[in-house]
């Protein structure tokens, strides 16, 4: 499997560059994922977004519905594509730190 | 077109045996008509090259190169005993009778080819034709299992090689049957295709993860492939609930494991998560109608996909069992499966074959509930709010499998405004797969999302722009591909994202009952929001 550095820590990343173990994730970890999705500086506006997927993931064990992301942040679907251009799904989830999403989604 | 594929070279060669260029692709209609223009087609990486079995540009399988001549040997014996499992009544009685047709016969007219999108799209690049990868089986049967000569049959060396690069070919294909209805002795290259996935997975244990491990096994685990458990799902629903009665003004509340239902209702999972508008729809409508339905919160009954369908049997029955012991759980009348094309082909017709007595509960498509929803006359539509062109995109398993043409058009032609509605060339039961079809939309390991688009996925494409030739390709003038059907949904959105034809030409999709909500009188309007997901 794929390796990814980020400081000291070297975490395992899947074939689509997500990270395999959602518990190492922390801040740095964001960061480095974010520049892996061209996005070279994490605005509050990432922040919100991500603290959200983040906040789900640990309550519920998946990603939530991209329209209760939209609710919950109050930001238009058009948004998230500007803040995470590969989409909330393979950009805001993988720099939060949870798995791909599966099934047909 | 680079191509070095004999069948010797199919055992012996190095490496991948094809390439496709691009400029031996026909380019598309306007505004994409620019072959030079065309989006970046990412090539695999050394490091993939070098660890997986290489057959073209892509790979999807990720069978790891084997290290060692017993690792080779035991590709070769595995593949063998799995064979010959398939060719025993035991084993594959659901499928038995059609393999040995298609195994036994082909006249080589080639007939198949010029039906198959992708071989046409890759420029007739040979190594897509349908008929190769059946003649390699064909010629392992018949060398190897009948042991007959090979001067009558043809030769072929059955190698490490020669396995693991068919098994990538089974999954070159979109098991659309467009071939299988062209050919004139009854020959399913589709079904031979799917023959060789049940060998890899169900004897050598090789299939693509997002079929397999995060698929099947997952949805038999938590209760769907998207990994929503019970709780999940419930609490998702109430949310769409919600959120349809805020958007609609019609206050809508989902049935859960109703007793005594007439119908229960089965999605496929990745609406609820992706295009949560779709089940909200549904929902709005069976209310209005008056329908007695309900959905189920048993384990897997949530969730309408049955990957099995697309590379094994045996995980395919597991999950049919499981809808369908949840609806004799409820006593429903019926069940009515979503807007899900591959759902269909599973529980209507495969599931014909396993199950008996009182778990052969009657099935049926929501197309038809819709279209006497349309018919009885219940719901009052406003056909002029859907006032922007729509085209029809037809998924194979409702038109050719199941001859499901009529009733999703007579729903059109009682929401949309006659002069609106344009057909794609060709439809119905000749229609082309999306491109998404036997899984493809949800596989997008290493390069196989680009290799989806420039070939399985271009014909579609170009169906859809010629659709709209007529009409002003920019965003001003918002189009709609309605394609009732999760997977073939998936594929469009990842279509047009790849050429950015929502920014460009205004097309846009979705499915067939949004289409009917957007038109219902009494509705708050714009149900479809034209906001790109």
């Amino acid at each position: 499997m794929p390796e990814f550095q980020v400081g000291d820590i070297t975490l395992e990343i899947d074939e689509d560059g997500f990270i395999q173990e959602p518990d190492a994730w922390d801040e740095a970890v964001a960061k480095a994922l974010a520049k892996t999705e061209g996005v070279d500086e994490l605005t509050e506006e990432h922040w919100k977004l991500v603290n959200y997927l983040r906040d789900y993931y640990l309550e519920f064990g998946i990603a939530p519905m991209i329209r209760k992301l939209c609710k919950a942040t109050g930001f238009k679907l058009k948004k998230v594509y500007e803040l995470f251009p590969s989409g909330p799904a393979k950009g805001a989830c993988k720099v939060a730190g949870l798995p791909k999403p599966t099934g047909c989604v | 077109m680079s191509c070095s594929c004999s069948f010797g070279d199919f055992s012996e060669g190095e490496g991948s045996i094809a390439q496709i260029k691009p400029e031996d692709q026909k380019p598309l209609p306007p505004p994409f008509d620019d072959l030079d223009e065309e989006p970046f087609f990412e090539q695999l990486s050394e490091e993939a090259r070098n660890k997986y079995a290489l057959l073209d540009d892509t790979i999807v399988v990720k069978i790891p190169v084997p290290a060692t001549e017993e690792e080779e040997e035991r590709l070769v014996n595995q593949f063998l005993s799995g064979f010959r499992k398939l060719l025993t009544a035991e084993n594959n009685w659901t499928f038995l009778e059609p393999l040995m047709i298609s195994l036994e016969h082909c006249a080589k007219c080639q007939t198949c080819s010029d039906a198959c999108h992708i071989f046409e799209e890759s420029g007739r690049h040979p190594l897509y034709r349908p008929s190769y990868r059946s003649e390699i089986l064909r010629r392992i049967y018949f060398k190897y299992i009948k042991t007959g000569s090979t001067w009558v049959h043809g030769d072929i060396d059955l190698n490490w090689k020669t396995v693991t690069r068919l098994i990538e070919l089974s999954y070159r294909c979109n098991l659309c049957r467009r071939c299988a209805q062209t050919c004139p002795i009854g020959v399913d290259n589709a079904l031979l295709a799917r023959e060789i996935r049940k060998i890899a997975s169900q004897e050598m244990g090789i299939a693509p993860k997002e079929l397999h491990e995060v698929g099947s096994v997952l949805q038999l685990k938590v209760g769907s492939s998207t990994g929503m458990t019970a709780l999940v799902v419930k609490d998702n629903v109430e949310f769409i609930d919600e959120d349809t009665t805020e958007r609609t003004g019609i206050e809508v509340e989902t049935p859960w494991d109703k007793e005594g239902a007439d119908i229960l209702l089965i999605h496929n999972a990745g609406e609820i998560m992706a295009w949560p508008e779709n089940p909200g729809a549904f929902a709005l409508l069976f209310n209005a109608a008056g329908l007695s339905w309900t959905l189920s919160s048993d384990l897997a009954a949530y969730d309408g996909i049955n990957y099995g369908v697309w590379y094994d049997d045996i995980q395919f029955a597991r999950t049919a069992l499981k809808h369908l012991e949840a609806a004799k759980r409820l006593k429903v009348k019926k069940i009515v499966v979503g807007e899900c094309g591959h759902a269909h082909k599973a529980i209507t017709v495969i599931a014909d074959k396993i199950v008996t007595g009182d778990l052969n509960i009657p099935r049926e498509s929501s197309m038809n509930i819709l279209r006497d929803i349309v018919r009885e006359g219940r719901i009052k539509f406003d056909k002029s709010r859907n006032d922007f062109p729509v085209t029809l995109h037809d998924p194979c398993n409702l038109v050719r499998l199941m001859g499901i043409v009529a009733p999703q058009r007579e729903v059109i032609k009682a929401v949309v405004p006659e002069e609106r509605f344009r057909e794609m060339a060709p439809h119905g039961v000749d229609n082309y797969c999306c491109g998404g079809g036997s899984g493809f939309a949800i596989m997008s390991g290493l390069n196989f999302e680009h290799w989806r688009h420039r070939l399985p996925g271009r014909r579609k494409f170009r169906q859809i722009l010629e659709a709209f030739q007529d009409e002003p390709m920019d965003i001003e003038h918002p189009k709609y591909v309605c394609a009732p059907c999760s997977n073939c949904k998936g594929q469009i959105r990842d279509i047009i994202r790849y050429y950015d034809a929502w920014e460009t030409a205004g097309i846009y999709y979705g499915g067939l009952v949004e289409l009917m909500v957007n038109a219902m009188e009494g509705v708050e309007p714009n149900y479809i929001d034209w906001e790109w997901r």
